[in-house]
């Protein structure tokens, strides 16, 4: 083991010197430069504020008096422009000037767009002064009179699922209630969640609490937001996400998009997209001129080389991101949680620089893997503070730790594990067709796929239920041998549930957004699809590649097996309860086998329990038998398998109601 | 030192190699040759581990060829070596010496001694600025590093000019010498001719013959006996060529030289100079050429006998195989080949094509 780690860090030094990728070290230190030029040219710009964050900075011209009261309002809004008024002419230099007159103050606006906008933002940026002004005072109680404590009920009606985009989600928001119910949707089981104390009394303006700023926060009623986000509850603590520890107007609430953070975020996800490149360049390399071979016939394991070849990568994708933490202001959660988004993206580099023939077929996969991976982590993380959806991608706890917000375990685990698990499925994967014979072929990439599929079903040996084979295979395998291959089958079956679950989680975002009487049918069809692929490649592969035997007995018996992993593993996927997913009605959708059985009569619950063994059991034989035949029937059973799966699915999702 | 027991390797139906069967001593310098797609090189992948058997076994320094810890005693040399070119002689040797787990002081001196007997100085120039041959010998010196018991070499002088290719069919021969068993593949027959004690002849996946040069000689080429005449090339003098039949009249009654039915094979005279010489099976046969020269007035002024080259043997073995498919269930040649010119096989596509 210690040789293998000494070989591993050998072949990490040799790649970091950039020998392997054909960069010398002078290019690499340039490039190095570069990145740290640009960097240090952003930040200066960051911290000196010539440069910023803000989309809507020095957007309006205001003219103002430089001893105005209203000038340091102005000045202190990043969107305003503050124009000296013997230089102010409405609707030329100005789009609205402020003037104070001996019986007041007299705002004159362009009779523009712009100019009523801009009036608009004077008044925003006066309301805000004055709550920092406020906020400011000693006496709070004073300062602030009432105290308005703001509590989420679920709202259990189905079919109608919670936000989406341009939706209000406010049911009848009661101003003089101090029990603003707020019609969350997506919120736990009965999940009344007060970001503060929900016990305690609910109207109670407490000047001591209100001093500590801990209790007698003012939360606003988001019913006076303009875009409708509903406000959810993300475990503990979730309504700080969104302005529930802010003090002021309702008003002034901060709508629930974590702009900021996001954009903070979407910093990290960038150096990913360069790694790849010079990691997918490096593995292909390795391909393209057979220089790779010499590493194999040395005396190492070919894990041993991917990992070497790997770690200088996964390295610096740590090292960027403890950079970029240390300047947006994250802290080691966000670097963890980028961990496993790094690890993605390297994994499916490389199974694609080792699937692609060329390097222009890996200038497709590299872009591929970026755009995709960079979907897969920041649409989601955009629904940060809407839904719990959006802990399907790493990226979220990243805005959350930006935001300083608490993250439970359950949730980092529910965010990383399936893709951390992905990512070692994929370089497994890779690792498999990480020799000769496929290293230095160009064969399709459909084939390669089949291949390393294949690899992985070679243990099973030549699965042969035919009459003749029987007595045969008797004396030479054996019936444990028989079982351990099927054994095989489910497993690597099993190992797909990941890939299953982030492809399912990501069909659940995508399909987010959309009316439910659109989503949820097309959501129907395409788990089952995705599931029904997932059951049933790899045993096309073992029937392509000659590793099971071309009979309806074998494609009953690998159907089988690889239906009842698949519903093991599946059942694994009960950890979605934990973090509330399945009382969203489209997560129902997805997840509902395992939910709410405990409202069935016992044998019905029994039944439903184990109705999805004999689904996946059905649906993949049923594959199965195609693909024992050619592809072409295989596509057709697919079909298949996906509608009957698909009608098991509605037929759940209406059960449930 | 090396023991291959019917090993096969097929791709789909097709069978890259089928039921190869054979063995080398320790300190011996074993060919195999063959054309294009023969086997060759899927066969010595196969015993560097880097190709799994379909079927068989080889056993490699006492490993399965498969067996990781087997490779630690193998130098293997493939066709096509490209170098790190960012690398220097010197770290790239280095670099897999540590690959090979050998300890730093003996690979510094293990990789001097090398490049010194290579003749190559350059020793911190970029690799990729050298000449073909020089990376060559760099990729020898790398099989060498881990100071293997085995090497094999695949067309290790491919390509290389001829001082260059002598250099390293020298070398390979001092490795001989130091009691290292190599294994060597080559298209050009003079060198495998030059430098192995064994070899075997495959075609199309099999081992059509095998043995020493001398062993396949005797069993597989002939003595050839050219006549020399002095008749004229201007004899008949009609413009066609001396057919030397024409003026025997009863023949050889050896039936070594006979055809298949019994009659006497027909001389044929070739033109050389101004003179014909006429090539005949055995010294009985020149008193046939003897009698036709003196039907036109002339008679024989020289006999030479040639021996064949492994590259005529090769020509004869391989040349008269038809071409037909090759599939994983063709198994009418036995795996020593002696069958091997009494089948039709055909199909001599290259292997990597197949695959």
């Amino acid at each position: 083991m210690r040789d293998r780690l000494r070989t591993i860090l050998r072949i990490a030094r040799w790649e970091a010197g950039g020998v392997s990728h054909g960069l010398d070290r002078r290019t690499l230190l340039g490039a190095l430069a570069l990145v740290l030029i640009i960097g240090a040219v952003v930040g200066g710009g960051v911290a000196v504020g010539v440069a910023g964050f803000e989309v809507d900075r020095d957007i309006y011209h205001v003219g103002v008096e430089p001893n105005s009261p209203y000038a340091d309002a102005i000045e202190a809004d990043p969107a305003l422009i503050s124009v000296g008024l013997e230089r102010a002419e409405v609707g030329e230099t100005v789009d609205v000037a402020v003037y104070e007159t001996g019986e007041g103050v007299a705002v004159t606006t362009a009779e523009t767009t712009k100019g009523e906008a801009a009036a608009e933002a004077v008044r925003a940026a006066i309301e805000a002064h004055n709550e920092r002004r406020m906020a400011a005072e000693e006496n709070q109680t004073a300062a602030f009179p009432v105290t308005v404590e703001l509590r989420y009920e679920s709202r259990t009606v189905a079919g109608t699922d919670g936000p989406t985009l341009g939706e209000d989600p406010i049911d009848e928001p009661d101003g003089a209630d101090a029990d603003n119910t707020v019609d969350s949707g997506p919120t736990d089981d009965e999940s009344t969640v007060d970001s503060n104390d929900a016990t305690d009394d609910d109207s109670t303006a407490d000047s001591n609490d209100a001093t500590d700023g801990e209790d007698a926060t003012a939360h606003t009623d988001p019913a006076d937001g303009e875009d409708g986000f509903a406000v959810p509850s993300i475990g503990d603590g979730g309504g700080e996400a969104f302005g529930a520890d802010a003090v002021g107007s309702p008003g002034s609430i901060t709508p629930p998009f974590p702009f900021l953070s996001l954009l903070l975020a979407f910093v990290f996800l960038v150096p990913m997209n360069f790694l790849i490149q010079a990691y997918g360049s490096s593995i292909l390399n390795e391909r393209i001129n057979r220089r790779g071979e010499l590493l194999l016939v040395a005396p190492i394991h070919a894990v041993d080389v991917v990992a070497g070849k790997t770690l200088p990568y996964v390295g610096a994708a740590v090292a960027v991101t403890a950079i970029i933490a240390v300047g947006v202001g994250g802290g080691l959660l966000s670097v963890l949680a980028m961990v496993p988004i790094a690890l993605t993206f390297l994994a499916a580099t490389f199974v694609g620089a080792m699937f692609a023939r060329s390097f222009k077929e890996l200038t497709f996969v590299t872009v591929a893997v970026s755009v995709l991976l960079t979907t897969y982590a920041f649409i989601p993380a955009v629904f940060t503070n809407v839904t719990p959806v959006a802990l399907i991608s790493p990226l979220t706890i990243v805005v959350l730790d930006l935001q300083g917000e608490a993250v439970s375990i359950v949730e980092f685990l529910f965010s990383t594990g399936p893709v951390t698990i992905a990512a070692g499925l994929l370089f497994l994967l890779g690792v498999g067709v990480y020799r000769e014979e496929d290293m230095f072929t160009q064969k399709p990439v459909p084939r390669k796929l089949l291949d390393a599929l294949a690899v992985r079903l070679a243990s099973v040996g030549r699965v042969d239920a035919s009459a003749e084979a029987d007595v045969e295979s008797t004396h030479r395998w054996g019936i444990r041998r028989r079982v351990r291959g099927l054994a095989t089958v489910a497993f690597i079956t099993a190992c797909t549930v990941p890939f299953v679950f982030v492809a399912e989680l990501l069909a659940v975002a995508v399909l987010f957004a959309l009316p439910v009487t659109v989503s949820i049918p097309v959501l129907l069809v395409t788990l089952a699809f995705i599931e029904e692929v997932a059951k049933s490649i790899h045993l096309y592969a073992g029937f392509e590649r000659d590793i099971f035997a071309r009979t309806d007995r074998v494609a009953v018996a690998v159907g089988l097996a690889s239906g009842l992993g698949f519903f093991l593993a599946e059942k694994a996927t009960a950890v979605v309860q934990a973090v509330g997913l399945t009382d969203l009605f489209i997560g129902r959708a997805a997840f509902g086998e395992v939910a709410g059985l405990d409202a069935l009569p016992l044998p019905l619950a029994i039944g439903l329990f184990f109705a999805p063994l004999a689904l996946h059991g059905f649906a993949t034989v049923v594959a199965a038998v195609g693909a024992s035949r050619n592809r072409a029937y295989y596509t057709m059973t697919l079909v298949i398998a996906t509608l009957l799966h698909a009608a098991y699915n509605f037929g759940v999702v209406s059960l449930y109601g | 030192m090396i023991e291959v027991r019917g090993l096969k390797k097929t791709y789909g139906g097709f069978a890259a190699v089928a039921d190869s069967t054979f063995s080398v001593a320790e300190g011996e310098v074993f060919g195999i040759v063959g054309p294009n797609g023969a086997g060759k090189t899927t066969t010595l992948k196969m015993l560097a581990g880097l190709i799994e058997p379909t079927n068989g076994e080889a056993r490699v320094a006492g490993f399965d060829s498969t067996d990781p810890e087997m490779r630690q005693q193998l130098g293997f040399l493939p066709e096509e070596s490209p170098l790190y070119e960012e690398m220097t002689p010197r770290s790239y040797l280095r670099f897999f010496a540590d690959l090979y787990a050998v300890p730093r002081d003996v690979a510094t001196e293990r990789v001097e001694t090398t490049l010194d007997r290579l003749s190559l100085d350059h020793r911190e120039r970029r690799l990729g600025d050298m000449s073909k041959g020089m990376k060559r010998k760099v990729a020898i010196a790398r099989s060498l590093v881990n100071d293997p018991d085995v090497v094999i070499y695949d067309e290790p002088a491919s390509g290389l000019d001829p001082v260059t290719t002598n250099t390293v069919l020298e070398f390979t021969r001092e490795l001989r010498a130091e009691g290292k068993t190599v294994v060597f593949s080559a298209h050009n027959l003079h060198q495998v001719e030059s430098v192995c004690d064994r070899v075997i002849i495959m075609n199309e996946g099999r081992i059509v013959a095998r043995g020493s040069v001398e062993e396949i000689r005797d069993r597989h080429g002939e003595t050839t006996y050219h006549v020399y005449t002095d008749v004229s090339v201007t004899v008949p003098t009609d413009g066609t060529e001396w057919d030397p039949n024409e003026g025997i009249t009863e023949g050889t009654p050896n039936e070594d030289v006979a055809g298949a039915d019994g009659r006497r094979a027909p001389l044929r005279s070739e033109p050389v100079g101004d003179r014909y010489r006429v090539a005949v099976p055995s010294m009985a046969t020149v008193e046939d050429v003897r009698e036709a020269a003196d039907a036109v007035g002339g008679e024989v002024v020289d006999i030479r006998s040639r021996e064949p080259s492994l590259e005529d043997i090769f020509l004869d073995v391989v040349g008269r195989t038809p071409d037909r498919p090759r599939t994983v269930d063709d198994d009418f040649v036995r795996g020593d080949g002696q069958d091997a010119s009494a089948e039709p096989q055909r199909g001599a596509t290259a292997e990597e094509e197949r695959r």
